[in-house]
């Protein structure tokens, strides 16, 4: 099912999603001064790409102007074709990329994207600090300024003192913190990180998490395209997900969750006496089915696992059930708001990416 | 991580503003540093070398170039010992049995005292190779154009010269295309057609280096002729050099695999069609330096009759045209074609 392709934010990144697939006139909500002083960070205008009779990507409209998005879908999603068009790698078959109202292709919007591939190849050679400084002055800078935001990134990423070695006795996170380091060189607006987090061990990934969201805070915005959905999700909670070459959803998990009709609400809830709330949530229209789990060992409430409809709505009666009776709630937890589930429901299978 | 480092990448004094021609002449650089090391076909070509210098050297050293010196066939003589044999002195000597000669007297060259007038003409004719071998013009100029004619003809501009400038000017998008690191120019702000040209000019001097060093190794290892030879043919061999240099850079940036692309092009191309008689040879690059060597062979008043491969030489403007126009067209195509050239599968 196919939500919506456009990713008007405010100014702090929120993501808000605007209605269904066909509406036709997708408005923008970016804020005033931004929209009428300067053109979207990055747009895509209903961008169709052919790989010969492949079709990668499908009349894809989609606009970002800050914070932090994820991207997601499974392999041959069209992700990559998405990321590497974005960043002025491949043009269009049809439609238009451009970055502040620059085309993508144009060597000048490079200036406002910073890449970190998903390529894992460099000159061996170099050492990751000689390496940085060289991607420095193929920007364009002075040996000394090279060398000043040289040490800046490598500081930025945590390899200002292990940059000496040579790229080939790099471990995997490292050459990972050495591509977002040469990324983030020319400043830009916009980042483009291809699976960052991958082959990076726990505490790293935290850290790179923590260095995402000060850029996010920074005011910059970053597409990020990865298959950890976990940590895509402590992140950030605005997606973009990708099936069969078209953005088949766009918002927070929970407005793609709401949008969600066919597929049943999870819902578990932990109450002291689950066969009487049971028979009141069976009284609720969007209830479909209730069940009544044994509690797990040492606990004392049972659980029960409500399946609904319509979510919102579920949730404004729930609500209301709850004062009216006085209910004694232990835990209310959503089973399937997860970026799995959701991933699940709207590629099939178990949403494994 | 994540610690801050505030305003570290935001002060931008005007000085320090990145610029896109000090980005082209860091990328130039770059490219040429990035040829530093020998790779497989710098040894191949070093071998090459190696062996085409050893060779000339050889034939140097034995004279070889000196049509005295050469043998007619392999049974007989040399060609002096041939003249020689056929000087009256000699033959009556033979017939006489005075003198034992390797091969045994035609007809032709027996003497017969008994018709003077006969006798009188066979001799001063028989005696003509003598004289012609004792003029050091015709010596020389024949030892010019064999050398010019073996060396530079066919073994330098045929496959030496290709193959030095394959060497390097195909790896210049080739290597960094197999080893998928054509990523990091490409992210860069710089015009893709900079990027084209930059790569071309940080691999020209290793071209010309192997080219024009190769040129002037072989010219030193052929004596008098081949020094002469590099006097008179380095415009043409710099040409040529620029002009293959053009093309494999254009092949590297077209082919996966441009060293084989680039070796099937000279061996099939540039060494059997462009020696085929007919217009086809037209197409190839050798045969307009083979003709700029052949003008200045002939402006010089050499017997250019002994190249008989390049009795349709074009004339030299020409040949300076189409080779300019090579270089200049191969590298504005490169450029053309490389700023819409999508790198998928290497990006």
């Amino acid at each position: 099912m196919t939500v919506e392709q456009r990713i008007p934010r405010g100014p702090a990144g929120n993501l808000q999603l605007l209605g269904e697939p066909n509406a036709s006139a997708a408005q923008s909500v970016a804020p005033p001064q931004r929209a009428t002083l300067e053109p979207p960070l990055l747009l895509f205008e209903h961008v169709s790409k052919w790989y010969g009779p492949v079709l990668a990507l499908n009349q894809v409209t989609l606009e970002l102007t800050g914070g932090i998005t994820g991207l997601v879908g499974a392999n041959g999603a069209g992700k990559s074709t998405l990321l590497r068009m974005a960043n002025g790698q491949i043009q269009p078959t049809m439609g238009r990329v451009t970055i502040r109202g620059v085309e993508a292709w144009d060597w000048r919007a490079r200036r406002l994207v910073g890449y970190c591939p998903d390529v894992d190849a460099f000159y061996e050679d170099l050492s990751g600090r000689r390496f940085v400084w060289t991607m420095a002055r193929l920007c364009g800078y002075t040996r000394r300024e090279a060398t000043r935001r040289t040490e800046a990134v490598l500081e930025r990423v945590g390899m200002a003192h292990r940059a000496e070695r040579k790229l080939r006795g790099y471990s995997k996170g490292m050459r990972q913190r050495i591509k977002l380091a040469q990324a983030l060189l020319h400043d830009p607006e916009l980042l483009i990180l291809d699976e960052p987090l991958s082959g990076i061990d726990p505490i790293g990934r935290q850290e790179l998490l923590e260095l995402f969201q000060s850029l996010a805070v920074q005011g910059k915005c970053l597409l990020i395209s990865s298959h950890e959905l976990e940590a895509l999700e402590k992140l950030t909670n605005h997606v973009v997900i990708m099936a069969r070459g078209r953005i088949a959803a766009v918002g927070t998990l929970p407005q793609i969750r709401d949008l969600l009709d066919d597929y049943p609400l999870s819902v578990r809830i932990d109450v002291p006496q689950p066969r009487e709330v049971a028979q009141l949530l069976l009284n609720l229209p969007d209830v479909l089915a209730v069940d009544v789990a044994p509690p797990l060992p040492h606990e004392s409430p049972e659980t029960l696992v409500v399946k609904a409809t319509h979510p919102k709505r579920f949730y404004q009666q729930f609500g209301q059930l709850v004062v009216q009776h006085g209910l004694n709630i232990r835990r209310f937890e959503p089973l399937d708001e997860s970026a799995h589930a959701i991933l699940g429901y709207l590629l099939g299978g178990s949403g494994k990416t | 991580m994540a610690r801050e480092v505030p305003d570290a990448l935001h002060t931008h004094p005007r000085s320090e503003q990145p610029s896109v021609v000090r980005a082209f002449g860091v990328l130039v650089v770059q490219s040429f540093q990035r040829h530093w090391r020998i790779r497989q076909m710098g040894w191949v070509a070093l071998g090459l070398l190696a062996l085409i210098v050893f060779w000339v050297a050889l034939v140097t050293q034995r004279n070889g170039w000196n049509l005295a010196e050469r043998r007619v066939r392999r049974t007989t003589g040399t060609y002096q010992q041939e003249a020689l044999r056929l000087l009256p002195t000699h033959r009556y000597w033979a017939a006489t049995g005075d003198e034992e000669f390797i091969t045994p007297p035609r007809p032709y060259e027996i003497p017969n005292p008994l018709q003077p007038t006969e006798e009188a003409f066979r001799s001063l004719i028989l005696s003509i190779p003598y004289a012609v071998l004792q003029s050091d013009q015709f010596l020389y100029s024949w030892s010019f154009m064999t050398y010019s004619r073996w060396v530079m003809h066919l073994v330098f501009l045929g496959f030496a010269l290709p193959l030095f400038t394959l060497s390097y000017a195909s790896g210049a998008f080739g290597s960094d295309r197999e080893s998928r690191v054509l990523i990091w120019l490409m992210t860069r702000p710089i015009p893709r057609s900079g990027i084209y040209l930059a790569k071309f000019l940080g691999t020209l001097p290793w071209c010309l280096l192997w080219a024009m060093g190769g040129f002037v190794a072989i010219g030193y290892a052929g004596g008098a002729p081949g020094r002469e030879a590099l006097s008179r043919y380095w415009p043409a061999a710099l040409m040529a050099t620029l002009a293959f240099a053009s093309l494999f850079h254009l092949m590297g940036a077209i082919f996966r695999r441009p060293v084989v692309v680039g070796l099937v092009y000279v061996f099939f191309f540039e060494a059997v069609v462009a020696a085929l008689p007919g217009s086809l040879k037209l197409l190839s690059l050798t045969f307009y330096a083979r003709s700029l060597m052949y003008n200045e062979a002939a402006e010089a008043g050499y017997p250019v009759e002994l190249l008989p491969a390049m009795t349709e030489a074009v004339s030299s403007p020409t040949a300076w045209a189409v080779l300019t126009l090579a270089i200049v067209g191969l590298n504005g195509f490169g450029m053309w074609l490389f700023a819409r050239w999508e790198y998928r599968d290497d990006t």
